[in-house]
């Protein structure tokens, strides 16, 4: 027998000797990561040689390269989700590819070893159906439209069945950063604030990959929504604008707004959230604060500036008509309009300063009883209430934060007169929480709604477009 | 979309991974459409555009939390309209800017209201400026864009042209396969590549999905209407609507942004390094 057939008779056995060994090792130590029990049996066999071994490797979540483990398995996604992007036109016949077919010619059906993606719902706004009693929230991870049912309190270790919900190519659901329920009928409008310039409008009985009832071509960038009953108007904010448009509520396709307010006077600033005091007939808009001016004719219309809408009255100016070098960042703010304010009208009031603790302040809701203010402020992990008369560097009245109330990036508001709540749409942690109107400090939520168990994390990626690694911390950044 | 932030996930991140810090807040300046980031690994540093306050912001590369920006280009003499993407060459220490028919360069450590030490502009650079990428190496800048009437097009200027100067080199037609370059691209010079991510045909029922999206490697040395040596997507891919990328040389990956999944796709490609 040559030198190298004992070798190739002793390695069988010094492998399995050594399975032994570290399978004994593990289940007295126990704990220990499949990855790390593979590796030490690799450098355990490996030696030098003039032909390839594999020395290292990263090994993959189990399953990352079969078609099962790309599905994502969200839970319960029978029924909790109407339709999860994963599943939209793939073919099931994909399956992982070995390095012979994988040729430079064509590696097109190559899988990536590894996908962040957040498996469950993100909820963005909440509003409340009250004749039905209904919680309606929007989902800006997944795509949907959610409606549960609004006495649901879910332990932490649980999710929320929801009792429909809308989502699918068919429904032109994906950013939905605004909610509108109507309250004679049940309609759901939802707001697209990125990639789909849409209003979305569904019956209350949608669900699932459904067509909207009806559609209302938007500008580029809407955010918030109000909808005045009395006058049968619907407001929408428009962030990249700085901008309020304001349509017939039974608007459809491409009809124009009918009233546009823009402009340097308005001091509208990447504007957000949007409430209607309908008895003083105002609205309140909150503002992030970075602005640039525009002006008719200051460039050539470009870019994504469609003819048919330049041609559209009330339309507000974009990009392609923004004055050069006009951008500035101004602190968060509240705006105060009257309802029909137009053109480039000063605010009547402005609530902006330290004082207010005002961080990326998003969401906005009015309590006409109490004539107060509720704000989503989205970094303050809060819930401000200003009187609805503030103005200026005002402290709020009372503000709802801490551990025990679940806030965290609260991006949505709304306030449920029938039943003397207040609903909030945290995005920094799969919750809606309900609490009493009144609640301030560090006061625990009535009912919670979950898309999630407490114990996961909440990765907030929305739209991430660009991505760049950092190779000295070996981190991919990921921007929304 | 609701939440502005950068999250920043470990490399070997995988699912519903915890970011491992996330720069977010009012004192960021961040805004929520941030279309490009470069990391600058020779000084640590990471820029982005801000494009509704018409901004270049850039943070120090360890920057967490509510940090502000280590630097700020912002202001009347800066002709910045809509800052929507941008590149980076960390070693001549510029900042370049596509803004549609022009490109603005500045100083990487140009900060407040400084106008831009060059600017390619005129009819003769065919720009339709939407993204870039800077190959410091081979002294290249690759212009990515759209004209109307001519389409989705590659364009190849020396690292230092200004003024109204002609490309040397026009990548695009039928057989390229340029059909609506999607968003920020990535040049690799130690292999000449240039890696793009296309969204495919832009119509009403391609608008949030497409089978058609796909991560395309071409060559600086590539002129006229030439395919993609390689493609990633397509019918047969996992993408569902492609948005930027980024290379990992190092582990011989490309990263990629995908809006529709809303996740960030890993993928090991030697072929390409």
């Amino acid at each position: 027998m040559s030198r190298s057939d004992r070798l190739r008779r002793t390695y069988p056995v010094v492998f399995l000797t050594l399975v032994a060994v570290i399978t004994g090792w593990v289940l007295v130590a126990g704990n220990v990561h499949l990855s790390g029990l593979i590796t030490a049996v690799h450098s355990a066999l490996h030696k030098p040689s003039d032909s390839a071994q594999l020395i290292s490797y990263d090994l993959l979540p189990a399953g990352a390269m079969d078609d099962e483990q790309c599905e994502g398995a969200p839970v319960n996604a029978g029924s909790a989700l109407a339709a999860d992007p994963l599943k939209e036109g793939i073919p099931n016949s994909l399956t992982a590819r070995s390095s012979a077919e994988t040729a430079p010619a064509d590696v097109s059906g190559k899988k990536p070893v590894r996908m962040i993606r957040d498996r469950y719902a993100s909820y963005s706004s909440v509003a409340v159906d009250p004749t039905n009693n209904e919680v309606v929230v929007t989902d800006e991870n997944l795509f949907n439209v959610l409606v549960y049912n609004r006495l649901d309190n879910t332990p932490p270790t649980a999710i929320t069945e929801p009792k429909r919900a809308i989502g699918g190519l068919k429904t032109k659901i994906e950013f939905q950063s605004g909610v509108y329920v109507d309250p004679k009928n049940g309609d759901i409008y939802a707001v697209n604030n990125d990639t789909v310039d849409t209003l979305v409008v569904f019956s209350r009985e949608a669900k699932g990959d459904v067509r909207p009832a009806r559609e209302v071509h938007t500008p580029h960038g809407t955010f918030g929504i109000a909808v005045d009953e009395e006058h049968q108007e619907l407001l929408l904010t428009v962030q990249h604008d700085s901008a309020v448009v304001t349509f017939e509520k039974t608007a459809t396709s491409e009809d124009a707004p009918i009233r546009l307010l823009q402009g340097e006077h308005t001091l509208l600033a990447d504007p957000h959230g949007m409430a209607l005091d309908t008895n003083d007939d105002l609205i309140f808009v909150t503002n992030h604060g970075s602005v640039h001016q525009v002006r008719a004719g200051a460039v050539a219309a470009s870019g994504r500036i469609r003819e048919s809408d330049l041609r559209k009255s009330n339309w507000p100016l974009g990009f392609s008509n923004a004055i050069p070098g006009s951008g500035k960042n101004l602190p968060p703010s509240i705006t105060v309009y009257p309802r029909t304010a137009s053109g480039d009208a000063a605010p009547l009031r402005v609530i902006q300063g330290p004082k207010t603790q005002m961080n990326w302040p998003t969401g906005i809701a009015y309590d006409p009883r109490s004539h107060e203010l509720f704000v989503a402020n989205d970094m303050g992990d809060s819930i401000l209430v200003f009187s609805a008369s503030a103005s200026g560097d005002v402290a709020p009245i009372r503000v709802l934060t801490g551990p025990k109330t679940l806030i965290k990036n609260p991006t949505g508001v709304y306030v449920d007169a029938n039943n003397d709540e207040l609903w909030v749409a945290n995005f920094g942690n799969h919750t809606a929480t309900a609490y009493k109107l009144t609640a301030a400090g560090d006061t625990a939520p009535q009912r919670v709604i979950r898309s999630a168990p407490r114990d996961q994390p909440t990765l907030s990626i929305g739209n991430p477009h660009p991505v760049a690694y950092d190779s000295k911390r070996e981190q991919l950044l990921v921007p929304n | 979309m609701a939440h502005p932030q950068i999250a920043a996930f470990a490399r070997l991140a995988d699912g519903n991974a915890k970011p491992v810090r996330k720069i977010e807040g009012q004192k960021t300046l961040l805004g929520r459409t941030m279309h490009s980031i470069v990391y600058d690994e020779i000084h640590d540093e990471f820029v982005v555009p801000q494009q509704f306050g018409q901004a270049i912001l850039t943070f120090r590369g360890g920057a967490d939390g509510e940090e502000v920006p280590v630097r700020v280009i912002q202001g009347s003499l800066t002709q910045l309209r809509n800052p929507d993407r941008l590149g980076l060459d960390p070693v001549h220490n510029e900042i370049f800017v596509p803004q549609g028919n022009s490109v603005l360069v500045f100083s990487r450590e140009a900060k407040g209201n400084v106008a831009p030490i060059r600017v390619i502009k005129g009819p003769d650079t065919q720009l339709g400026a939407s993204a870039l990428a800077v190959d410091p190496v081979h002294d290249l800048l690759v212009v990515g864009g759209t004209v109307r009437g001519v389409g989705s097009r590659l364009l190849i200027f020396n690292r230092t042209d200004q003024g109204n100067v002609k490309p040397k080199a026009v990548i695009g037609g039928p057989k390229s396969g340029l059909a609506h370059i999607s968003g920020p691209f990535a040049v690799y010079p130690a292999k000449n590549e240039i890696i793009v991510s296309v969204r495919g045909s832009s119509n009403e029922s391609n608008e949030m999905s497409s089978d058609e999206c796909f991560v395309g490697v071409w060559s600086t040395q590539d002129n006229g209407d030439v395919p993609p040596r390689w493609t990633i997507g397509g019918p047969k891919g996992v993408l569902r609507m492609v948005r930027g990328v980024d290379l990992d040389p190092k582990n011989k990956s490309v990263i990629v942004t995908d809006k529709r999944l809303n996740a960030v796709l890993t993928f090991y490609f030697p072929e390409m390094f």
